[in-house]
């Protein structure tokens, strides 16, 4: 494990990121994190700003690939860095609320690029100690 | 030979067929020598060529380059030709980095001279052109000064100074797509583009400097301008967050498309659309828009470079002579005639991770090269060759005129990660007569020469098979990356 909360799989030429959670919700939370903790360093991150990101129903693994996505956007977009995240399933939807702060080059490196989360070989499941996601990151 | 349920024939000393079995719609083809064939194995890379050969409208062969190695949807090194009318579109069959390219410039210098002032060069290139993450351009861009850079690529950037016509004449299609439409790119994609144009990213994009160091085929090598013992310079990047954001949006439409249309694609990376349908119009809109952004991304990053070594030397621009040989994308998808079945016929081809190769004559290169060939380049891992290429006249018949687009990744990034705990890589490249700069020291141990197959050995194969013949042989200097 890595960080604690995930793990690389070998793959010849992305990233092939394995997540483990006791539930749905938590899942997608460690995941978005997961992002994070590849792009920078996650403990140099405050926690200075919240925001929040409403996910419509949708089956679990197109909920997480949306999730990944809105969360990878959070630093393309707008340089927002992700210290923690949690989630909750809302009226069959999901909401992700997470806490972190824009990039300070001061402060804050970036290890690499991350230029997509792909849908090749996501998966979520669900076994008897827990949930289990994997997905590959295209670097 | 089989691998796992992947049946191979070899054909020859270079080719290997995946003949047709279940819903494949033509066999595979797959360049290699028997050695590399034992890497090649060892991912999901066949398996993948297997499925694009379901795509429908798929004609003669679902190829893989001898640096193929596993994608999403596409293998990296996957070449495939659709029927206009019947065939489809697959943003997985382009990748995230649309029309991620090439550019080779050549220079009036020799790296004897060079090479005692490559430690301050190399400092203002990692100075002067912006790469890593987060990096934004000299060039700031309002939302209509975008749309001109989507609708004219490297002819925007000669209207706006950064480029010459000589730039834009030796790069593929003139470095502009047509029927690129800005409206075609969301809103999103637009604005991660505002501030990246000029910026070369991180990962394996790099600037190199190399020397030519070997000449194998003296009559192409001087309609090139090369020579030996010449100061050469590598640009490798593409369209950066915008087309990254083009490809994820039209994914989406795409997977739409296809459970709609019932299509039975065995990858949902695979999504895609009738060419002639209007997903898959709008995605070639806006494919063509993003490729334009590539091709005046690196036309700036060339600007830069440029007027970072004549600053820097200081030489006048007639000394200095740095001119681009050529710029080459190696994923995108485009209209091109080719012959099938005895005729020729306008056809739409696929290349993720493979370079365009047209032979001597055709009509599409510049008339400086059309007696020797598109120029090709493969770069190869940072510390050993980098070659030069021609397009050859089996490429026409074999390959949809295309040949690889590098070494090939052979170790994964955390296995390269940790093969160099201990280690230095600046060390390790000092010994080799390379110095390296770079803004992330993680992706720069994920880039060790040993993660990337023998370059060599793949351009080879390709020389063999008689898609590209080989012109000449570069090695690295310097190497700034983001």
């Amino acid at each position: 494990m890595s960080g604690g909360a995930y793990r690389l799989l070998p793959h010849t030429a992305d990233l092939l990121v394995e997540v483990r959670a006791p539930d749905f919700p938590s899942l997608c939370a460690r995941s978005a994190e997961a992002v994070f903790s590849l792009l920078t360093d996650r403990r140099r991150v405050r926690r200075s700003e919240r925001r929040s990101l409403d996910f419509a129903s949708e089956p679990p693994e197109e909920l997480l690939l949306s999730v990944l996505r809105g969360s990878l956007l959070l630093f393309s977009l707008d340089r927002f860095l992700v210290r923690e995240a949690d989630a909750n399933m809302e009226g069959g939807g999901l909401a992700l609320a997470v806490a972190g702060e824009p990039m300070d080059a001061g402060r804050h490196s970036i290890c690499r690029e991350i230029k997509a989360v792909t849908a090749h070989a996501l998966s979520v499941k669900d076994g008897p100690s827990g949930f289990v996601a994997r997905f590959v990151l295209d670097v | 030979m089989r691998f796992e349920d992947v049946s191979l024939t070899k054909i020859s000393e270079t080719a290997w067929e995946i003949p047709r079995t279940g819903g494949m719609l033509v066999p595979g083809l797959v360049f290699a020598s028997p050695e590399m064939m034992e890497d090649i194995v060892r991912d999901q890379a066949l398996r993948q060529v297997i499925n694009v050969a379901h795509l429908p409208g798929i004609l003669h062969r679902s190829i893989g380059m001898p640096d193929i190695h596993w994608g999403y949807g596409f293998p990296i090194g996957g070449v495939a030709a659709m029927d206009v009318d019947e065939g489809v579109i697959s943003p997985g069959g382009v990748g995230y980095d649309i029309n991620c390219g090439v550019r080779l410039m050549r220079s009036n210098l020799t790296m004897a001279a060079l090479r005692p002032r490559l430690p301050e060069l190399v400092a203002a290139l990692h100075r002067e052109v912006p790469s890593g993450v987060g990096s934004t351009g000299f060039v700031r861009l309002d939302r209509k000064e975008l749309e001109k850079v989507l609708s004219g690529g490297s002819r925007w950037a000669v209207s706006a100074g950064y480029a010459s016509e000589g730039d834009a004449e030796f790069t593929e299609s003139g470095g502009r797509l047509p029927g690129a439409d800005p409206d075609a790119v969301s809103e999103v994609a637009k604005k991660r583009g505002f501030d990246q144009l000029g910026t070369l990213g991180a990962g394996n994009h790099f600037l190199e400097i190399d020397e030519v160091v070997e000449i194998y085929c003296p009559e192409a090598a001087s309609a090139f301008g090369l020579f030996r013992g010449q100061a050469v310079f590598f640009v490798h990047s593409g369209s950066r967050g915008l087309g990254y954001q083009v490809c994820d949006d039209y994914l989406d439409v795409m997977a739409a498309y296809t459970r709609r249309e019932r299509l039975d694609v065995p990858d949902r990376q695979l999504a895609c659309a009738h060419i002639a349908s209007e997903e898959g119009r709008r995605y070639l809109c806006g494919l063509a828009a993003a490729a334009n952004y590539a091709f005046a991304n690196r036309q700036l990053l060339a600007h830069q470079l440029r007027e970072t070594v004549q600053r820097a030397l200081p030489l006048a621009p007639r000394d200095a002579g740095i001119r681009t040989v050529y710029d080459v994308g190696h994923n995108n998808a485009k209209f091109e005639t080719h012959e099938v079945d005895g005729r020729p016929r306008n056809v739409l081809v696929h290349r993720k991770g493979a370079t365009r190769a047209f032979p001597p004559g055709h009509p599409e290169l510049p008339p400086a090269y059309r007696g020797v060939g598109q120029p090709v380049f493969i770069p190869g891992d940072m510390g050993r060759s980098s070659y030069v290429l021609a397009g050859a006249p089996e490429a026409m018949r074999l390959s949809f005129g295309s040949a690889c687009h590098g070494a090939g990744r052979r170790m994964s990034r955390t296995a390269a990660r940790q093969s160099m705990k201990g280690r230095s890589v600046f060390a390790e490249m000092a010994k080799r007569d390379v110095l390296v700069a770079c803004t992330s020291r993680k992706v720069l141990a994920e880039e060790i020469p040993e993660a990337y197959k023998d370059v060599g050995a793949v351009v080879d194969v390709v020389d063999r098979a008689g898609i590209a013949r080989k012109v000449a042989r570069l090695k690295p200097a310097a190497v700034v990356k983001g």
